[in-house]
């Protein structure tokens, strides 16, 4: 399952966004951008950010920019 | 008149006194020119590097004599040799190498490094280019051997602690991550507070919690749709984490 948190400052644009993308998926998000609590645990460096949690709760991967998340869809797609 | 003059005066005594905004805000004339030649390296800079990923994109190969990286390090070390010691000698610098660097002309750029001064303030940017130069050869004994040379001897903490989070950085590539923490720890303890040491506890903080296989920090949250998402209570499904934004 997919869980996203947004680093967005601007929650009413953020909810208005989730809306029209009709995003099922659960969003986190504080208003406090990076500074959040969640931001805070895993520090990305910027977004968007992606982390792959095993079954068992264990960080699987880490995939940082767009190219490289593309990428690796590609890869798990084939 | 003699009067006007001396109440102006106090006037401008009462504005310096109380660190008055008007006043202490305007730099003094060569601080205004050091920033003036910043801003204009950085354009020479920029220049250059969008002529390179011209370059790049066009199908232009690296180490060849038509690579526009040659040309502008010319430029950008004429300028450091002739505005010694400043600001914008230093990003000039730095940006010279870099170029070399990403234009793999190896040779130069280990020339024009050596040059370089353990105390120069190019190497709180020259760092990372050095580490961008074994991280391309995939050999990192070039950069660790300049890096820990420069660390040893620099008296400037902030060029010690730009160095030791490159160190950390090639070590940690290297997979050897005991190294890696104690020079990212050293890098962190040699200039609290500056932009390196930051980034040296951010790497730090990554290997010792967000390594590969280690547990994933757990946290629970209400969701802007108003549910809760614990996640040590999905351990059993597979989650991808995303951080996005909508900008």
């Amino acid at each position: 399952m997919f869980v996203g948190v947004s680093v967005d400052t601007n929650l009413d644009r953020l909810d208005k966004f989730i809306k029209e993308k009709a995003i099922s998926w659960a969003q986190l998000a504080d208003g406090k951008s990076f500074d959040g609590p969640i931001p805070k645990l895993y520090r990305p460096n910027g977004t968007p950010t992606l982390f792959v949690l095993d079954r068992s709760g264990k960080i699987a991967a880490k995939l940082e920019s767009a190219e490289k998340i593309e990428e690796s869809l590609q890869l798990a797609r084939n | 008149m003699v009067q006007r003059l001396f109440f102006a005066f106090l006037f401008v005594g009462a504005l310096l006194g109380t660190g008055h905004p008007a006043l202490a805000q305007t730099p003094p004339p060569d601080a205004a020119a050091a920033a003036a030649a910043v801003t204009e390296i950085r354009q020479t800079i920029d220049a250059a590097w969008k002529d390179v990923q011209a370059y790049r994109s066009g199908g232009g190969k690296p180490a060849t004599p038509d690579h526009p990286a040659l040309k502008w390090h010319a430029t950008l070390w004429a300028y450091r040799e002739q505005h010694p010691g400043t600001e914008a000698a230093a990003r000039a610098t730095a940006d010279a190498i870099r170029l070399l660097v990403r234009g793999e002309f190896w040779e130069q750029a280990h020339a024009r490094t050596e040059v370089v001064g353990v105390d120069d303030p190019a190497w709180e940017r020259l760092s990372t280019a050095i580490y961008e130069e074994g991280s391309t050869r995939k050999d990192f004994a070039y950069t660790l051997a300049t890096l820990s040379r420069v660390a040893a001897a620099t008296t400037s903490p902030t060029i010690k602690s730009a160095v030791l989070l490159d160190v950390g950085r090639a070590r940690r590539r290297q997979g050897d991550l005991a190294a890696a923490k104690e020079s990212l720890a050293a890098s962190r303890s040699a200039a609290p507070g500056s932009a390196s040491s930051e980034e040296a506890d951010r790497v730090l903080y990554e290997i010792t919690h967000l390594s590969v296989g280690l547990p994933a920090p757990t946290f629970s949250a209400k969701g802007r749709n108003g549910k809760t998402v614990d996640l040590a209570a999905l351990h059993g499904r597979a989650v991808v984490l995303v951080f996005w934004s909508t900008t």
